[in-house]
């Protein structure tokens, strides 16, 4: 009869204790925490700034978000991977967008990353005097086959009455020799990123560069964008729009000149092999790309240029039919 | 032969196709993730034919590489037995080089030798290379006592005579390891091509996959398999006819 005192006694006291710990130890805050994944479509750099501001100054956190913020790398598919169910949230390119939409992937796009595709071709200036359109004929045009800079190019040489056989299409890869060989005029880089190593490098050496930009001629390809599922906004409306909250506000902080130090220095933490200068002038382009004027709001999503590109697709049949992409935009 | 390689092959291709369509109706994926029968089916007609020509390239670089690296093993294998040092030295040499991902080496050489045949060549034969060398130095250093002896106490051992023994005592492991390295061959070739190269089936492939599209890949997956397993077929039946002629004359 003692014994079973004794037992009781025990047995009330830790549940006491656990009803103590339990409520208000560490667990509290997990369970108010909303845990999500985010594929990033690149490694860490610039162009993914306010991605890894809003992970590292706390603005997922304020929303009560536990993101896990993943580097992307080239042959990684956001898309598949928030299919899967290995993240929630993503980022793509705009024709992996469209050409997933096709296939009936669930895609919905929550904001438009870049107003103006960073997608442009450098070239030596003082050897290639670009004024028009029809200047780029004779030339050799570095293009990857099966990429969207392909897509880009060709439409904008359709676009303009310039027939294929007009220009020289150059196979490229990962290696830069033929450009700085000069066996290739331009050469498609990412403005805001490789675009300044390569410009300085070819700078140091006395050879002045440019950029063409098919931007300049009628050509608004969509770049990258963030991307969810359609049950995703179904089932946890409040944590997508909490998201997109989070992420905006952290872009506009990062992209805010009066912020520069403070995001080059969380951008330097995660991309330690390149220097702060360069990427200061990356943060400055990346700017311009994702916030051309004062008054564009960041995330803007340009449903003519989506369509345009939906377009682009269908005219090089890279999607066999129309996809209807204005309805897969959030609004 | 040929027929019951290329049956194995088409039953472990059919499971690997089952077992994706097994997962795509378990999490209702889209044809984005994993293309649906039709969609292969359709893709098969479209691009079958073009891809024969791209495979066809890639066994032709596979099997040059493959019969360069044959040879040169053979060399230094028989080389490495002369002394213990030399034999260690390559050995350790093998090793370390074998150690080096490919993916990491393949821009050095693309940058050197071009995106042409040579680059190609270089790395499929490197792949295959390194296994086939340490396993003919295996084979090739270890004595056959029971016959060897007999030669040595009589005076009449040559290195020629030492190789020949060694090779003809080891003939079903050396046909096995010989066999067995051409699909890393292939493999190495389709490596190259997918990170540099502009011809080929891996370069298909890694079109294939700008574009996020699967049903290509298997149907190139499909033909790499089917031109991968008559070339081992026939490295096979060489093989067999090699033993067969050589026990004959013994």
């Amino acid at each position: 009869m003692k014994n079973m005192k004794n037992n009781l006694r025990i047995i009330v006291l830790l549940v006491t204790l656990i009803a103590i710990i339990v409520p208000s130890g560490c667990g509290k805050k997990d369970t108010e925490m909303t845990k999500v994944s985010y594929r990033l479509k690149w490694l860490f750099n610039t162009s993914v700034a306010g991605d890894i501001y809003a992970d590292v100054h706390g603005f997922f956190a304020k929303e009560g978000l536990e993101v896990e913020v993943k580097e992307g790398g080239p042959e990684l598919d956001a898309i598949k991977e928030l299919e899967m169910g290995h993240a929630q949230f993503g980022v793509a390119s705009a024709d992996q967008v469209i050409r997933a939409v096709s296939k009936g992937a669930p895609i919905v796009v929550l904001a438009q990353l870049f107003q103006i595709n960073p997608l442009q071709w450098i070239y030596r200036s003082d050897e290639n005097k670009i004024n028009k359109i029809e200047d780029i004929k004779g030339k050799t045009i570095g293009i990857t086959f099966g990429g969207n800079d392909e897509a880009i190019m060709k439409a904008l040489i359709l676009k303009n009455g310039i027939r294929e056989e007009e220009v020289s299409f150059f196979s490229v890869r990962y290696d830069y020799t033929p450009f700085y060989e000069r066996r290739v005029a331009f050469w498609p880089v990412y403005r805001n990123a490789e675009g300044v190593i390569i410009g300085d490098k070819l700078e140091k050496a006395k050879e002045p560069v440019s950029f063409f930009d098919p931007n300049n001629y009628g050509i608004h390809f969509v770049a990258n964008s963030v991307i969810t599922t359609e049950n995703m906004i179904k089932q946890h409306p409040e944590t997508v729009k909490k998201f997109v909250t989070a992420l905006t506000e952290a872009w506009n902080e990062a992209l805010n000149p009066a912020n520069l130090d403070k995001t080059v220095e969380t951008i330097h933490r995660f991309d330690k092999d390149t220097q702060l200068d360069t990427i200061r002038r990356q943060l400055e382009i990346t700017r311009q790309l994702m916030k051309p004027s004062e008054k564009t709001v960041f995330g803007t999503i340009d449903v003519n240029a989506w369509k345009q590109t939906e377009r682009i697709m269908l005219e090089q049949k890279l999607i066999s039919a129309p996809v209807n992409i204005e309805k897969r935009l959030w609004k | 032969m040929f027929h019951k390689r290329l049956s194995q092959f088409i039953i472990v291709y059919l499971l690997g196709l089952a077992f994706l369509f097994f997962i795509k109706a378990v999490l209702n994926l889209s044809d984005y993730v994993i293309p649906s029968p039709v969609e292969i089916y359709d893709t098969g007609l479209k691009v079958f034919l073009r891809y024969i020509p791209d495979v066809l390239n890639t066994l032709s670089v596979a099997i040059i590489g493959h019969v360069l690296s044959i040879v040169m093993a053979t060399i230094v294998g028989i080389i490495s037995r002369l002394s213990n040092w030399m034999g260690s030295f390559i050995k350790t040499a093998a090793f370390n080089i074998q150690a080096y991902p490919i993916v990491a080496v393949a821009p050095i050489i693309f940058i050197l030798l071009g995106d042409g045949l040579s680059s190609r060549l270089l790395i499929a034969a490197m792949i295959c290379y390194f296994p086939l060398l340490l396993s003919f130095i295996g084979i090739l250093s270890e004595p056959v006592t029971d016959i060897e002896h007999f030669y040595v106490y009589s005076g009449k051992m040559r290195w020629q005579l030492e190789v020949k023994i060694r090779a003809f005592e080891n003939m079903n492991k050396l046909v096995t390891v010989v066999s067995g390295s051409a699909t890393l061959a292939m493999v190495g070739t389709i490596v190259a091509e997918f990170i540099g190269a502009s011809k080929g089936i891996g370069y298909s492939i890694r079109i294939a996959l700008y574009q996020s599209d699967l049903s290509k890949i298997l149907i190139a997956l499909f033909l790499i398999g089917i031109f991968t397993s008559l070339y081992l077929a026939f490295l096979e039946w060489l093989g067999n006819m090699l033993v067969r002629n050589w026990r004959a004359k013994a």
